[in-house]
């Protein structure tokens, strides 16, 4: 278990990397681990974005021998209001392009968002390796 | 859509320290670099293929000391780092796409119901209207014949407005008897109301799944209207035939034509709207036509096996 504090743009090199490294440890392709590092970056992007510090959580999993990554976003931030509008693509800073939350939701198996509003947002989301 | 690899350009300088960089010290930050920089071009409206020729021109002008194959590889990761944004925007617009076609497909059932109301339902109660017209005659004193001709004739023509509304939301003849006659009664129609003698050679001969049926005939409705919209066509004709396992539909006129290029006439939201009728069904739309020299389009669409798709109301045969 790994957790990294996100504090500055630094700190999301710290989190991919570490990403990285799990992902090589849970048998990952190399896709795969682009994409994972993708997440995170997206993840880490929103926490510096809307709540300017927070953290990234990132855990092997293993369930009946089947390994995977789970990438937990914590921050105490403003929260969102609404969340479904936060997962569409019109309504997501990226404009439409599928970026941000919406594009984290595509890219893991998993997505879970929770947010109160004015106490802050995790976001849980597992990549499973391929069989 | 234009190259990035302008060797002055602030894209091109940071591509290329990032790709030095990682083969350097394979670190992360130089990979962390290549996704924020693909992930701004995406946002500027950069395509794939720009990124790939610069990430080619800049392997290419490295020393050639600098390329060997393990260097090629970790040249291909950074590659890979840089599209990453591009794969994920991409799985939405798959997601969209899909969102996109099961809208159409319920608009088209709505079209279809308020299409039965208005024929059927509407129809019924305006008979019924003709009906208490006759014997309100029979009733009043002849004075009021005059009065009442002259309603029976505003009933007409609701009756037939909503007879061609109703048939232009969703013909009927479609659905019970396919795609050839229901363009062919399409063309008439259009035909009779503009002047325009409209041929149609129907040699596809047999139904297609209900989306192919409907898109090719929305296709046809927005091609027939534009062509008395805008083409001062004397002659037009419509050919639907079956060719290397594609259903075609062909529409032609000896009209004033149009440059396709002009980014005016070939992007008009209609024709747009035809184009992705054709590509939500994976199929293609193509436009020949000249000032002066008529226009032709052509749609196509790959054919399912026959007898593989049977939607409502299938072949006229046995009714």
């Amino acid at each position: 278990m790994e957790h990294i504090p996100i504090r500055a743009d630094t700190d999301v090199l710290a989190a991919r990397q570490k990403g990285r490294a799990l992902g090589l440890q849970a048998g990952f392709s190399s896709i795969d681990i682009t994409l994972l590092a993708t997440a995170i970056s997206e993840l880490a992007r929103n926490i510096l974005l809307y709540a300017h510090e927070g953290e990234i959580e990132l855990r092997l999993l293993n369930e009946g021998g089947r390994r995977g990554i789970m990438v937990i976003a914590r921050d105490q931030g403003p929260g969102i209001v609404d969340i479904e509008r936060a997962l569409q693509d019109g309504f997501s800073t990226s404009g439409g392009l599928g970026l941000g939350l919406p594009g984290v939701k595509r890219l893991m198996d998993t997505f879970e968002l929770k947010s109160t509003y004015g106490a802050g947002t995790v976001v849980t989301a597992v990549k499973w390796e391929l069989r | 859509m234009a190259s990035l690899a302008n060797p002055q350009s602030d894209t091109t300088a940071l591509y290329r320290q990032a790709l030095e960089k990682y083969l350097r010290d394979e670190s992360e930050a130089a990979l962390h670099a290549a996704y924020l920089l693909g992930r701004r071009l995406l946002r500027e409206g950069s395509g794939i293929l720009p990124l790939i020729e610069l990430h080619h021109q800049v392997l290419a002008a490295l020393p050639p000391e600098g390329v060997s194959t393990e260097r090629l590889r970790a040249a291909g990761r950074l590659l890979a780092e840089a599209l990453s944004s591009f794969e994920m925007s991409l799985s939405g617009f798959s997601e969209a796409n899909a969102a996109l076609r099961g809208i159409n497909q319920r608009l088209e059932d709505e079209l279809r119901k308020l299409a039965h109301a208005l024929h059927d339902e509407s129809g019924q109660l305006l008979t019924c209207l003709f009906i208490r017209v006759d014997q309100a005659r029979q009733e009043l004193p002849p004075t009021a014949a005059g009065f009442l001709d002259e309603i029976k004739g505003m009933l007409d023509a609701v009756e037939s407005q909503l007879r061609r509304l109703s048939h232009e939301f969703r013909p009927t003849i479609l659905d019970d008897l396919g795609l050839g006659p229901a363009i062919d009664f399409l063309a008439q129609g259009i035909a009779a109301r503009s002047g325009i003698p409209i041929q149609t050679d129907d040699r596809l001969r047999r139904r297609l799944p209900p989306p192919f049926e409907v898109a090719l005939y929305r296709c046809a409705q927005e091609g027939l209207n534009n062509l008395v919209r805008h083409s001062r066509a004397t002659r037009a004709r419509l050919q639907l035939q079956t060719s290397q396992g594609r259903v075609e539909l062909k529409i032609e006129d000896n009209g004033c034509g149009f440059d396709p290029r002009q980014p005016g006439a070939a992007h008009s939201l209609g024709l747009l709207g035809m184009r992705e009728r054709m590509h939500g069904l994976g199929g293609e739309m193509q436009i020949a036509s000249k000032p002066g020299a008529g226009t032709a389009i052509q749609l196509s669409l790959p054919l399912p096996p026959e007898g593989e798709y049977y939607g409502a109301g299938t072949p006229a045969a046995g009714r």
